[in-house]
């Protein structure tokens, strides 16, 4: 219990610092700016694998589980659109990059730590942790929203695939389903709802990189840490939010 | 100059350094020796403050730099370059980045006096080709130079350099030894260059201190380093076999 205050208050310390005053902006905006083409573009590919299987799923599972006559078929458009948009998307999402970025983030600070190169920073007078963790966390909650809305099309266009090609659910009732009842407020949470989940994927690794000590076997371990605190966290959120603002 | 004033740090039970008290001269290239282990790096770091001490104080110019607020150090760090041991380049900057980074950070200099400043460094150190490359394309001696390049480029009043020569061919440390020397005698800076190589005690040793398990065992000049006849100085001297060479 005393070491989990000890590393959250240090985490909280560490987020103060990150959020300071940056001393010298234009390098700042140069690293926000890396930092976004790297997160957004590299995470992508993986996240329009991972919808378009997540979707086409979704339109299956509901299908096959709505066998009473008494359940229209175009519920399962419904449904697929439902939970895309307000958990698989947002939330799975989080974990993949959590796994993904979490990992590199801690990774990588957690090699400048070992390696000196964050005191070499701190000897220049530089905010280190400002310099290292700000533009991760600005870059991800920025680009985050957009991963998921990219997500969230592909998904249910997975679902369309299922629709066009097999006969789970016709076209037609697919496609009266994803438009029955929908509510913008379902996606102003869920973008909303992702930026969180991204905040809580980068700056969980950031500490534990930042406070990463030894050599490469504790960067590994700190990198681990990393991913499954920000994964639990990010669930346990997600059910915190889930309570307060849908129900 | 810097005045270091019974500086001590313990880790938990182990005291590795122990009131450690000495002048280090504006203008002169001071040595810091020492067996693996003494605590070398150790002063280093208390005295820029990466590590705090536990006691004691250092000043630089007379400026208090252990009771200094966050601020005031900051200042005092922007006059400050520092080679650490194990190069500690920036991984995702080439060479030229990597010593640009200081200047975009600590000065005001325009765009094309960064880059002219940049160039001549690195033709200092004769990395002038190697300019566009990545740290994990260089030779463990290239990133020693890259790091006195980083270290130097802002001009800094204050140099620390550990270890600036180890792994370098005897050829190479020469011209770095020479280089730190006569950088610290144009901008009158003062140096502090921690190190094991002999050649480097004979060749640039002005002032050098010995440290003994923590404890300021011992200091003078390379003429009087050659003539003590303290035990513990000529354990370490005659174990890098340089003692035989000179006394020829
Ligand atoms: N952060 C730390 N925590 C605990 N002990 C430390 C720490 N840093 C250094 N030490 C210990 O302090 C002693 C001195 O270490 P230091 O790195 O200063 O030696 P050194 O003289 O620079 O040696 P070398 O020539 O091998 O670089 C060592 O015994 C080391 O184990
Ligand atoms: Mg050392």
């Amino acid at each position: 219990m005393a070491s989990f205050l000890f590393h959250l208050g240090r985490y909280f310390i560490l987020m103060w610092r990150a959020f300071s005053r940056p001393e010298k902006l234009s390098i700042y905006r140069r690293r926000l700016l890396d930092e976004m083409v790297s997160l957004g573009l590299d995470s992508l590919g993986i996240i329009m694998v991972i919808s378009v299987f997540m979707g086409a799923v979704i339109t299956i599972q509901t299908g096959a589980n709505i066998d009473s006559a008494f359940i229209p078929t175009y519920t399962i458009g419904f449904a697929t659109r439902q939970s895309t948009i307000l958990e698989f998307s947002p939330t799975i999402m989080a974990l993949i990059l959590a796994g993904k970025i979490g990992s590199n983030i801690a990774s990588e600070i957690g090699l400048m730590r070992v390696t000196e190169q964050i005191d070499a920073l701190e000897i220049m007078g530089v905010n280190s942790s400002a310099y290292l963790i700000l533009p991760k966390i600005t870059a991800a909650v920025l680009i985050s929203p957009f991963l998921v809305i990219i997500s969230m099309f592909v998904s249910i266009g997975g679902g369309y695939l299922i629709a066009m090609f097999t006969d789970v659910v016709s076209v037609a009732n697919y496609e009266f389903g994803l438009q029955l009842d929908f509510r913008m407020y379902h996606v102003v949470y869920a973008l909303s709802k992702s930026a969180v989940f991204a905040f809580i994927f980068t700056s969980v690794p950031s500490y534990q990189g930042y406070y990463a000590s030894g050599g490469a076997l504790e960067v590994g371990k700190a990198s681990t840490r990393g991913v499954v605190q920000s994964s639990i966290i990010i669930l346990a959120v997600n059910y915190l939010i889930t309570q307060i603002f849908l129900i | 100059m810097i005045e270091v004033k019974g500086l001590s740090k313990a880790f938990g039970e182990k005291e590795v350094l122990k009131q450690i008290s000495a002048d280090f001269e504006a203008g002169v290239t001071s040595l810091v020796i020492g067996a693996s282990g003494s605590g070398k790096s150790t002063l280093a770091r208390c005295l820029v403050g990466l590590i705090e001490p536990d006691e004691g104080e250092v000043l630089y110019d007379g400026r208090d730099f252990v009771h200094m607020t966050a601020k005031e150090r900051k200042t005092v760090r922007k006059e400050i370059g520092f080679l650490f041991q194990g190069s500690a380049l920036f991984d995702y900057f080439t060479v030229r980045e990597n010593v640009r980074f200081p200047l975009d950070i600590l000065t005001d200099l325009s765009s094309k006096e960064k880059e002219m400043r940049v160039d001549s460094v690195l033709e200092r150190v004769e990395l002038t080709e190697a300019h566009a490359l990545y740290p994990s394309e260089l030779s463990g001696g290239m990133k020693k130079r890259v790091g006195i390049a980083r270290a130097i480029s802002p001009k800094p009043r204050y140099l620390f350099c550990d270890e600036p020569n180890s792994g370098l061919d005897p050829q190479t440390s020469i011209i770095i030894d020479a280089l730190i020397q006569e950088i610290t005698k144009e901008n009158e800076m003062t140096t502090l260059v921690i190190t094991h190589d002999m050649n480097s005690v004979i060749e640039i040793g002005e002032y050098i201190m010995f440290i003994h398990y923590g404890e300021k065992w011992w200091e003078g000049t390379n003429q009087e380093i050659m003539e003590t006849d303290n035990k513990e100085i000529l354990d370490f001297v005659n174990a890098s076999g340089m003692m035989t060479r000179k006394r020829m």
